[in-house]
């Protein structure tokens, strides 16, 4: 059965509802009660996968799920080998360079040379200061990355922004957009050659209903 | 310390070595059958004779160092070392080659890895001096027979055309070619409608991104396009292929033609394709191949090119495809005996038994009891290890025991 791995948490509502215009209802995901990490919609034509959004190119990737709802964010830092089919336009947001609103530094390149960053995109963020040719080190974390220019550990963060509000509560400011990103509707490229399941029909649907 | 094979390597185990073996044994047969003669080139090679085709990265590639500092690598497939072989070693030879191998081939994990695999099995074959529809219909059927061969029905071929994919890309300012060939390649749509592109190419840009599909659905569709007269010919070969190829079989083959499978990299230059199989909610990938009329000329002493085609299966794949399947061995020791002295006088008879039953007809296994163990032992070792029949023997009787099968 065509499998859809969708992300837990902030992105959940919209990724339901845009599967419900197509006839797809996974909305138990939604109840408050619900502890199945795999259910089938009603109408036995796909199954979802409930999973962590940086796990969502992990299963899309490996082939168990053949379709996967992805954070363009996630893409830049994992690189997975998967096809990216189309934007959904929902969970905007951006990864940024912040420091501290006290800091000297009002830009990167200004950052002195082996300063720390910390970061929960370590790829990305390593990757961007290579490209400034700034030697850095990267300090990866797994949240609340803000505390890392707050007590001091790194002078500067990169994280993902989406209004600004956890920025400027913690006294840091943006001094940098590295790139903005959205949801995208990711699929197993071999699968999607191979048009299993007749997943192009399903891409399609999504498409207009976009 | 504990010995271990290093992460991404590992033992095969006498089970795993029958069945596999059973596998690769099956598909040199059809091989065989077809003409093909087996070659076996190096393990290690120098690393610029693994690269030279473009395909493999140097970072792909197990690297050693030698004395004197040079790069050697462990093949990571073996058809550049069989090139090399074609057109020097075999240059007084007749044409066409055919050639087939079984061995095994090694890749570098990417960095940052947590234990993929590093060693793989793979049999195929090359067939070298050849070019054309012919050539082409050949390999795609020898692939479909050897896949037959292991009982394998379920799967499919997904089949491009670098030369055509090429052309279909001419249209595109050079400067971003090489972009959209990336985007395409890697199957990235989003990308590909972020380009930088006039409104009149990004739609036919998209347009490309869809030539996927039935056969002949996708050569009635790429016909329509504004093609190059190198890309007609290649629309008219790959329809003369098809028509070929499926009408030359009982049971037409699982062709999935899709016009963006192309690679980043100048190796094929044309047919290409992946035999994929989607069982047990795993997808797999049994083989790849495809046309290389550029990479004899790498090889060769004076740079003429030659044409080539060929494929390979990958052994690890086929074997989790067929674990299921009845024809694969489930037990190593089938049809075994145990030749048991019953005193230390009886030891020279034993042998002198355990040789009369090996030479008999029927491949059977005889083994002689080594002692030391009370016949009860005897009779555990004997279940444990699926040795059906037991050979007692003493001075004056040969008494043949068969243990009834759990």
């Amino acid at each position: 059965m065509l499998t859809i791995a969708i992300p837990k948490g902030g992105l959940l509502p919209e990724a339901i509802a845009l599967l419900q215009d197509i006839g797809l209802d996974f909305s138990a995901f939604l109840d408050k009660k619900n502890r199945q990490l795999q259910i089938t919609d009603p109408t036995g034509t796909a199954q979802a996968l409930l999973v962590r959004t940086h796990d969502v190119p992990v299963y899309v990737e490996y082939g168990q799920a053949q379709l996967g709802f992805a954070g363009y964010d996630v893409l830049r830092e994992k690189k997975p080998d998967v096809a990216n089919l189309l934007d959904l336009k929902f969970g905007g947001c951006r990864l940024s360079v912040a420091v501290p609103k006290s800091s000297p530094y009002k830009n990167p390149r200004q950052l002195p040379p082996n300063c720390r960053v910390a970061s929960k995109f370590v790829n990305c963020a390593k990757d961007y200061f290579r490209e400034l040719d700034l030697p850095i080190e990267v300090i990866p974390l797994h949240g609340s990355v803000e505390l890392g220019p707050i007590t001091g550990m790194s002078e500067a963060i990169v994280d993902l922004v989406s209004t600004g509000n956890t920025l400027r509560e913690n006294n840091l400011e943006e001094v940098k957009v590295l790139f903005y990103s959205s949801v995208r509707l990711i699929a197993h490229p071999t699968s999607y050659r191979a048009n299993r399941y007749d997943m192009v029909t399903l891409i399609r649907k999504l498409e207009q209903v976009l | 310390m504990i010995h271990q094979p290093p992460a991404g390597a590992r033992d095969l185990l006498p089970l795993e070595v029958a069945q596999k073996a059973w596998i690769n044994d099956n598909l040199q047969k059809v091989f065989q059958r077809w003409g093909y003669q087996r070659i076996v080139t190096s393990t290690l090679e120098w690393l610029d004779t693994l690269t030279a085709g473009g395909a493999i990265d140097r970072s792909k590639v197990i690297q050693l160092q030698t004395a004197e500092s040079q790069s050697l690598g462990l093949r990571p497939e073996l058809t550049a070392s069989i090139a090399r072989a074609a057109v020097t070693r075999m240059a007084e030879n007749t044409f066409p080659q055919r050639l087939c191998y079984r061995a095994n081939v090694f890749r570098q994990p990417p960095r940052g890895d947590h234990g993929k695999q590093m060693e793989f099995y793979q049999a195929g074959v090359e067939l070298l001096f050849a070019g054309g529809m012919l050539a082409d219909a050949e390999i795609l059927l020898l692939l479909a027979e050897t896949l037959a061969a292991v009982g394998l029905d379920d799967w499919q071929l997904i089949l491009g055309e670098a030369a055509l994919g090429r052309s279909l890309l001419e249209p595109f300012p050079a400067e971003q070619r090489d972009q959209v060939r990336l985007a395409i390649a890697h199957l990235d749509r989003v990308g590909l409608q972020t380009l930088a592109l006039t409104d009149e190419l990004k739609a036919y840009a998209l347009k490309i991104f869809d030539l996927r599909g039935k056969p002949e659905d996708v050569l009635a569709q790429v016909s329509l396009f504004d093609l190059s007269n190198q890309a007609k010919t290649s629309v008219k070969d790959l329809k003369a292929l098809f028509e070929l190829v499926q009408n030359s079989v009982e049971k037409p083959l699982p062709i999935v033609l899709d016009l963006t499978l192309i690679q980043t990299f100048d190796y094929y230059t044309g047919i290409v394709f992946e035999a994929v199989n989607f069982s047990n909610n795993q997808s797999h990938v049994l083989g790849q191949g495809g046309r290389y009329d550029k990479l004899l000329g790498l090889y060769h002493p004076q740079r003429e090119d030659h044409p080539g085609i060929g494929f390979c299966l990958n052994l690890e794949e086929l074997h989790t495809c067929l674990l299921q399947s009845p024809h694969l061995p489930h037990q190593t020791q089938e049809n075994a005996w145990l030749v048991i002295a019953k005193a230390a006088t009886d030891q020279q008879a034993a042998f002198k038994y355990a040789e009369k039953l090996r030479q008999g007809d029927e491949v059977i296994r005889v083994e002689l009891e080594l002692g030391g163990r009370s016949p009860a032992q005897i009779y555990e070792y004997a279940r444990r290890s699926n040795i059906a029949r037991l050979v007692w023997i003493d001075s004056t009787e040969t008494n043949i025991e068969i243990l009834e099968a759990e």
